[in-house]
C-alpha cells in the first residue's frame, strides 16, 4: 500500500504529540513553559497543518476513487474473542478529516488572537490539540468500540474546555452538566453497543448491520429487541449531538471561550452524533421504526431549538440553539434516509456556524473593550447596536453566515438544507411542514441578531450597569487579523461550498453516499418539484428576514408589543421550555434526596448493626466480669450448676 | 528455569531488612537516613521481582511457575510453598509497585519514623506472601500477619477517630479470617488425605453440601475484604482516619486480596458451589456498584467519599468473576489491578489536598485549584481515570466485564439484561460524584477563609512523580491492555475452562432461544 495510507494514522497521532509535549511542560516546567507562548502555539499550529494536508491529500485520493483502506491490530484478547483496533480511510472519514483539521486550523489561528490577553495561552492551546486529536481519532474509527473511545474522549476534551476558566462558578456547573448529561447518552450508546455485540458477534458496522438483517429475517432476533438496542445506540448521538431531550447541556457550554464553542460546538464535535448514525447506518436503515424515532426527533428538535432562539438575548445562547436547530435538521435527514443530504448539511454548516460563532467572538472581544470582561454585559445583544461601522469585516462576514443559514441562495446554506427538506417532503409531508416552518423562524432569529448586533445605533451598556474602570474605550473596535482572517477563508466555503452538491449536478452525492447503495446513473432533475420546493423554502426565508428586519430594523411592530401580547409564549421561550427547571426538580434534586438516604441508611442501619454488636459485647463483658472474683467457691457453684443443668436437661430429653 | 528461591527471597528481603532499622543511626531524629533505608530495600525487591517474572516466568504456561516447597513444621503437614501463575503475578508486581510508591508517598511522616518503616517493610513482605504461598494454612497466617501492620499504622499515625477506626479494622477482619482457618482447615481433613497443599485441595472431590457452606465461610471472610456490601464499614472508617500512604496500601493492595483469594478459592477449589452462588455473586456486585456510588454522592468528608467510590468499583470484580466467560474473568482481574493503581493516586492525592487544606470537609474548600494548578491537574486525570475513561485502565476492565457478562450464556436473557443495565447506571452515576468532588474543590472562587488561613503551595516534584509513576501503566494499559492481559490470560482461561467443565448444568441454563446464538457468533469473530 502506498505511504499516504499507510502513515495515515499519523493525522490523529500528530496532534497527541503536540498536547502531549506541551502538557509536558506545563506540568514539569510550568513557568517556562506559560512564557513560551507563541513558540508553543506555533509548533501546535504546524502539527495541526501537517494533519490538514495530509488529510487533504487522502480527500483528494478518495475523490480519485481510490479504494477504502483499513488498517487493524488486535488490542484485547480473552479466550477466543479479540476486540482490534485501527483505522479506516473511506470517502466518509476523509470528508470528515478535512472538515475538522480545517476548522480545528483556522480556530487556532483565531485563538492566537481572541486569548492574546488569557493567562491559560499554552494551556488553552495543548487542549485544543488534544481534542483535535480525539475528534480524528473518532471519524478514522473503524468499529463501535473504538468510535466509543473517543467518543468519550472528546467528551472528556469538551468538559476542559468548558471548565477552562475555572474560576468562574458557572463554568465548573455547565461543563459537569455536559459531561453528565453526554455521560447518559454514552449509557445508552454502551448498554446497544455491547447488546448488539451479544447478537452479532461484531463490533464491525457493515458486519453488524449484515448480521442484525440475517438474525431479524431468520427470525433468531426478534425486530422489536433489535429496534431497542438501535435505539440505545441511538442515545449516544442524541446526547452529544445536543437532541431533545437531551439537548440542554450545549447552551450551557457557552461557558467555555468562544473558539471553543465555534470547533468543539458548533462544527465537530456536536456533529459527531450524526456522523456516528451514517456509520450505524448498516443497521438503522434495516429497522424503519428507529428511522422514524430518530427523523421525529430531528424534526422535533429542530422545531424546539427555533423557537427557544428566537427570544435569547446572549449572542452565543441564541447561536447555540441555532446550532441545536440546525443539528435536528441533519438527524431527521438521515432518519428519512437521505444519508448524503445529512451529511452534505453538516459539512456546510460546519463552515457557516463556526464563522457564525467566531464572528460573535469577534463582537465580543470588541465589545469587551468597551464594557470589560463581565459575560453578562459583553454577550448581550441590547446593549450591541450599529458595529457593522466599527467592525466591518466582522459585520460582513457574519451576514454571509445568515445568508447561508437562511437558506438564501446561492449561499451554501440554502442547498444542503433544501435536499433535506426536499428528502423528508417525499417521506413524511407533516415533517416538511413542521421543519419548513423552522426555516422561517431560522431566517427570522438569525437576521433579528444580524439587526440587533449589526445595524441601528451603538446601544452601550446603561450606565448604572456599568464597571467603574476608567480605561474602558468608548467604542469597539475590530479585532486583529488573526481572527479577521479565519473568518473571511471562512466565508469562501459558507457561500460556495453549496456548488458541489446541486440537485443538477450533485457531486457530493457521487462521493458520499449510504454503504451498499449503489448509485443511480444521473437520476433526472424534476425541475419543476425543485422550484416549487426550493421556492418555497427560499420563500418563508424571505418571509423571516423580512418580518425581523421590520421589527428590529424598523421597529414596528414593536418586539416589546409582541412580546407582551403573546406573554406566556414568551416567557416559555424565554425560559428554554422550563427543561432547565424540570431536570432540576425531577432528577438532579431526586438523585440527591436518594443518595442522602441511601447513605442515612448505611450509618444508621448497616453500620448502625455493627456498633450494636459491638456495644452488646462490650455490655455483656462489663457485667460478665463482675462473675469473676477470684473466689474459688464461686466458680466451683457456677461448674456444679451448670452440670445439674447438663443432667436436668438431658435426663427430660 | 532457576533453582534460585526467586518468591521466597522476595518475600523475606523486606522483612529481614526490616530487622536493621533500629540500628541506623538517625542523628537529627526526623528518619531521613531511614526513609531512605526503606525505600532503597523497596526499590531493590521492585527490581528482583521484575527480574525474576521477565526471566524466569513464561507468559503461555498456565500453571504455578517459581515453585519452591519445603518441609515446615512435617508434624502437621504445613509446608512452605511459594508459586506464581498468572492471577498472583500481576497482583505481586502490583505489590511492589505501589508499596514502593507509598514508601516515597510517606516521606512527611515524622513521627516515630523506625517504627512506621518498619511496618511498611513487613507489610511489604507480608502482602506479597498472600499473593505467592501455596500452602492453606501458611495462607492464612500471611493473612493474619499483614493485619498487625496495618491496625498499628492506623492507629499510631490515623487522624483523630484512628482508635474507634483501627478496632473496628480489626475486630472486622480478625473476626472474618476466622471462617478462612474453619473453612480450610474442613477443607484439609476432608476426605482420606490431609494436606495444605492448594493443590491437593483443589483437586478434591467434596460433596456439594460441603461445598457449599465451605464456600459461605470463605465468601464471608473475604466478603469483609473486597468489600461486599453490607459487609464493608470497616472501610470508610479505616479510610477515614488513614494517612496516605496507608490509603495507598489499602485501595491499592489489601482491598485486591479479598478478590485475588474469591478467584483462588472460591471459583477454582469449589467450582460446584461457585456455580450456585454466582448469581448471589452477581447480585451482590450490582449492589455494590449502585448502592456504594450513591452513599459516595452524598458523603461530604473527601477520604470517605473515596473510600465508597473503591466499593463501588469493586462491584464490577464480583459481576465479572461470577460471568463464567473468558472474558468477564480477564475484566475482574484488570480491574483489580486498575483499580489498585487508581485508588492509590487517587488516595495519594486526597492526603496531599488535605496536607494543604487541613480540612476534607467539602464545604470548607473550594477554587483551590487557582493556586494549586498541578495537584487540580492531577487530580482530574485520576478522577476521570476512575470514572473509567476511555484510554485508561478502568475503562478496559469495565468494558470487559460488561460484555462477558452480556455474552455469558450461564444466565437468563431477562438477568443478565436487568444487570447490564443497572451496572451500567453505575456509569452515569460514577461522573456525578467524581466530577461534584472536584467542582467543589477546584473550581469556582477562592474560598477566603481557607486562603487566609492555610498556605496552599502546589505540587511538589516528589508528588508530581508519584502521581506520574502511576499514570504511566493506568494509560498503557488503557491504550493497549493486551499488555497486562497477555500476562494472566492463559491462567484465568484455565480457571474458566474448568470451571465450565466441572458444571454440567451450564449448558441446561440456556433456555432463551437467544443464547445458543452466542457460541457460534463468538467463534466467527476469533477468526
Amino acid at each position: 500500500m502506498e505511504p499516504l495510507y499507510q502513515y495515515a494514522w499519523l493525522i490523529p497521532v500528530l496532534p497527541l504529540l503536540g498536547a502531549l509535549i506541551v502538557g509536558f511542560g506545563l506540568i514539569a516546567f510550568s513557568e517556562t513553559t506559560s512564557k513560551l507562548r507563541r513558540p508553543s502555539a506555533i509548533f501546535i499550529m504546524a502539527l495541526m497543518a501537517i494533519a490538514m494536508g495530509h488529510s487533504l491529500s487522502l480527500f483528494w485520493s478518495q475523490v480519485q476513487g481510490h479504494a477504502p483502506y483499513t488498517q487493524m491490530i488486535e488490542w484485547a484478547a480473552a479466550g477466543n474473542l479479540h476486540i482490534a483496533m485501527g483505522y479506516v480511510i473511506d470517502p466518509l472519514a476523509a470528508l470528515m478529516l478535512v472538515i475538522v483539521t480545517t476548522v480545528a486550523f483556522l480556530v487556532m489561528l483565531y485563538s492566537d488572537g481572541y486569548m492574546a490577553h488569557d493567562a491559560g495561552y499554552v494551556r488553552f492551546f495543548a487542549y485544543l490539540s488534544l481534542f483535535g486529536s480525539s475528534m480524528l481519532g473518532l471519524v478514522v474509527s473503524p468499529n463501535l468500540v473504538q468510535v466509543y473511545i473517543f467518543w468519550e474522549l472528546v467528551g472528556m476534551c469538551s468538559y476542559l474546555l468548558i471548565g477552562f476558566w475555572y474560576d468562574r462558578k458557572s463554568a465548573a456547573e455547565a461543563a459537569q452538566k455536559a459531561f453528565v448529561t453526554n455521560r447518559v447518552g454514552d449509557f445508552g450508546l454502551l448498554l446497544g453497543m455491547v447488546g448488539l455485540f451479544w447478537a452479532t458477534g461484531t463490533f464491525d458496522f457493515g458486519g453488524m448491520g449484515d448480521r442484525l438483517t440475517e438474525l431479524v429475517n431468520t427470525g433468531l432476533l426478534s425486530p422489536s429487541l433489535a429496534a431497542i438496542l438501535a435505539i440505545l445506540v441511538f442515545l449516544g448521538p442524541v446526547a452529544k449531538s445536543a437532541q431533545f431531550p437531551l439537548h440542554v447541556w450545549l447552551p450551557d457550554a457557552m461557558e467555555g471561550p468562544t473558539p471553543i464553542s465555534a470547533l468543539i460546538h458548533a462544527a465537530t464535535m456536536v456533529a459527531a452524533g450524526v456522523f456516528l448514525i451514517a456509520r450505524m447506518f448498516p443497521v438503522f436503515e434495516q429497522l424503519p421504526q428507529v428511522m422514524t424515532i430518530i427523523a421525529w426527533t430531528g424534526a422535533f428538535t429542530a422545531f424546539m431549538g427555533a423557537t427557544i432562539a428566537i427570544t435569547q438575548n446572549d449572542i452565543k445562547k441564541s447561536l447555540a440553539y441555532s446550532t441545536i436547530s440546525q443539528l435536528g435538521y441533519m438527524v431527521m435527514g438521515m432518519g428519512v434516509g437521505a444519508y448524503s443530504a445529512g451529511l452534505f448539511h453538516l459539512m456546510t454548516h460546519a463552515y457557516f456556524k463556526a464563522m457564525l460563532f467566531l464572528g460573535s467572538g469577534s463582537v465580543i472581544h470588541g465589545m469587551e473593550g468597551v464594557v470589560g470582561h463581565n459575560p453578562d454585559l459583553a454577550q448581550d445583544m441590547r446593549y450591541m447596536g450599529g458595529l457593522r461601522k466599527y467592525m466591518p469585516i466582522t459585520g460582513a462576514t457574519f451576514l454571509v453566515g445568515c445568508l447561508a443559514i437562511s437558506g438564501v441562495p446561492p449561499f451554501a446554506g440554502f442547498w444542503s438544507k433544501d435536499e433535506i427538506l426536499g428528502a423528508v417532503f417525499h417521506a413524511n409531508p407533516a415533517m416538511w411542514l413542521l421543519t419548513w416552518l423552522t426555516a422561517g423562524l431560522t431566517a427570522f432569529y438569525m437576521f433579528r441578531m444580524y439587526f440587533m448586533t449589526f445595524e441601528g445605533k451603538f446601544r452601550n451598556v446603561p450606565p448604572e450597569l456599568r464597571e467603574h474602570h476608567d480605561h474602558h474605550a468608548a467604542e469597539p473596535h475590530e479585532s486583529p487579523w488573526t481572527m479577521t482572517l479565519p473568518l473571511v477563508v471562512l466565508a469562501i466555503p459558507s457561500t460556495l461550498m453549496g456548488f458541489v452538491g446541486t440537485p443538477f449536478n450533485n457531486l457530493f452525492e457521487a462521493f458520499i453516499h449510504a454503504p451498499g447503495e449503489e448509485m443511480v446513473a444521473e437520476h433526472a432533475v424534476d425541475l419543476t418539484e425543485f422550484l416549487i420546493l426550493g421556492g418555497s423554502s427560499v420563500g418563508i426565508g424571505l418571509l423571516g428576514i423580512t418580518v425581523a428586519s421590520l421589527m428590529y430594523l424598523k421597529g414596528t411592530p414593536s418586539p416589546q408589543a409582541i412580546a407582551k401580547a403573546i406573554q406566556p409564549l414568551y416567557q416559555f421561550s424565554l425560559h428554554k421550555w422550563y427543561f432547565d427547571e424540570l431536570y432540576e426538580a425531577v432528577f438532579i434534586k431526586g438523585c440527591r434526596r436518594l443518595a442522602r438516604q441511601v447513605l442515612e441508611v448505611d450509618y444508621n442501619v448497616v453500620d448502625g448493626v455493627v456498633n450494636l454488636t459491638g456495644f452488646v459485647t462490650m455490655v455483656t463483658g462489663e457485667g460478665l466480669k463482675y462473675f469473676q472474683n477470684g473466689r474459688a467457691q464461686f466458680y466451683a457453684l457456677i461448674v456444679l450448676l451448670a452440670v445439674l443443668g447438663f443432667v436436668i436437661f438431658s435426663v427430660q430429653a | 528455569m532457576s533453582t534460585f528461591p526467586w518468591l521466597t527471597t522476595i518475600i523475606l528481603f523486606p522483612m529481614v531488612a526490616s530487622l536493621a532499622i533500629p540500628f541506623i543511626p538517625d542523628p537529627t531524629g526526623k528518619g531521613r537516613p531511614i526513609r531512605w533505608y526503606a525505600l532503597t530495600v523497596g526499590l531493590i525487591d521492585f527490581a528482583l521481582m521484575v527480574y525474576a517474572f521477565t526471566n524466569f516466568y513464561d507468559l503461555n504456561t498456565p500453571g504455578m511457575q517459581l515453585w519452591e516447597s519445603h518441609d515446615w513444621i512435617p508434624e502437621i503437614g504445613l509446608r512452605w510453598s511459594v508459586g506464581a501463575d498468572g492471577l498472583s503475578m500481576p497482583l505481586i508486581l502490583l505489590t511492589g509497585f505501589i508499596t514502593t510508591l507509598a514508601i516515597l508517598a510517606a516521606w512527611p511522616v515524622t513521627l516515630k519514623p523506625r517504627l512506621f518503616y518498619f511496618l511498611m517493610l513487613a507489610m511489604y513482605g507480608g502482602q506479597i506472601a498472600v499473593f505467592a504461598v501455596q500452602d492453606m494454612l501458611v495462607f492464612f497466617l500471611a493473612w493474619e500477619l499483614e493485619l498487625i501492620p496495618v491496625y498499628l499504622l492506623l492507629a499510631i499515625w490515623g487522624g483523630p477517630k484512628r482508635q474507634y477506626a483501627a478496632t473496628k479494622f480489626i475486630l472486622y477482619t480478625a473476626g472474618s479470617s476466622l471462617f478462612i482457618l474453619v473453612a480450610g482447615l474442613a477443607m484439609a481433613f476432608y476426605g482420606d488425605t490431609i494436606s495444605f497443599d492448594m493443590q491437593t485441595l483443589a483437586a478434591k472431590d467434596y460433596a456439594i453440601g460441603f461445598q457449599l457452606l465451605v464456600y459461605a465461610g470463605f465468601l464471608v471472610a473475604y466478603g469483609v475484604k473486597l468489600p461486599i456490601v453490607p459487609l464493608h464499614t470497616w472501610l470508610p472508617d479505616a479510610h477515614g482516619e488513614a494517612t496516605a500512604p496507608v490509603h495507598m496500601l489499602l485501595a491499592g493492595i489489601l482491598l485486591k486480596m479479598g478478590g485475588y483469594a474469591l478467584i483462588r478459592m472460591n471459583v477454582d477449589m469449589l467450582p460446584a458451589a461457585h456455580a450456585k452462588f454466582a448469581p448471589v455473586l452477581v447480585i451482590l456486585g450490582v449492589v455494590n456498584i449502585i448502592y456504594a456510588a450513591l452513599t459516595s454522592y452524598a458523603q461530604r468528608n473527601l477520604k470517605r467519599k473515596i473510600a465508597y467510590s473503591s466499593i463501588s468499583h469493586m462491584g464490577f470484580v464480583l459481576i465479572g468473576i461470577a460471568s463464567f466467560t473468558n472474558l468477564g474473568m480477564s475484566g475482574a482481574v484488570l480491574q483489580m489491578v486498575s483499580h489498585g493503581l487508581i485508588g492509590a493516586s487517587l488516595f495519594f492525592l486526597v492526603g496531599a489536598t488535605y496536607d494543604r487544606t487541613h480540612t476534607l470537609i467539602l464545604e470548607e474548600m473550594g477554587g483551590v485549584g487557582q493556586k494549586m494548578k498541578k495537584i487540580f491537574a492531577m487530580f482530574t486525570a485520576c478522577s476521570l481515570a476512575s470514572l473509567a475513561l476511555p484510554g485508561m485502565s478502568g475503562f478496559v476492565a469495565e468494558l470487559m466485564v460488561f460484555i462477558g457478562f452480556a455474552t455469558s450464556d450461564a444466565y437468563s436473557l431477562p438477568f443478565r439484561v436487568i444487570v447490564v443495565f443497572l451496572a451500567a447506571v453505575g456509569v452515569i452515576l460514577t461522573p456525578i460524584y467524581l466530577l461534584s468532588m472536584l467542582r467543589e474543590i477546584f473550581y469556582g472562587p477562592e474560598n477566603k477563609e481557607l486562603v487566609e488561613h492555610e498556605a496552599l503551595v502546589d505540587a511538589e516534584p516528589r508528588e508530581v512523580f508519584i502521581i506520574a509513576c502511576l499514570l504511566v501503566p493506568i494509560i498503557g494499559i488503557g491504550l493497549y491492555p493486551k499488555l497486562l492481559t497477555q500476562i494472566y490470560d492463559a491462567t484465568t482461561g484455565q480457571v474458566i475452562a474448568r470451571v465450565r467443565e466441572v458444571v454440567p448444568t451450564l449448558a441446561q441454563q440456556v433456555d432463551q432461544p437467544l443464547g445458543t446464538l452466542v457460541a457460534p457468533s463468538l467463534n466467527s469473530t476469533s477468526k
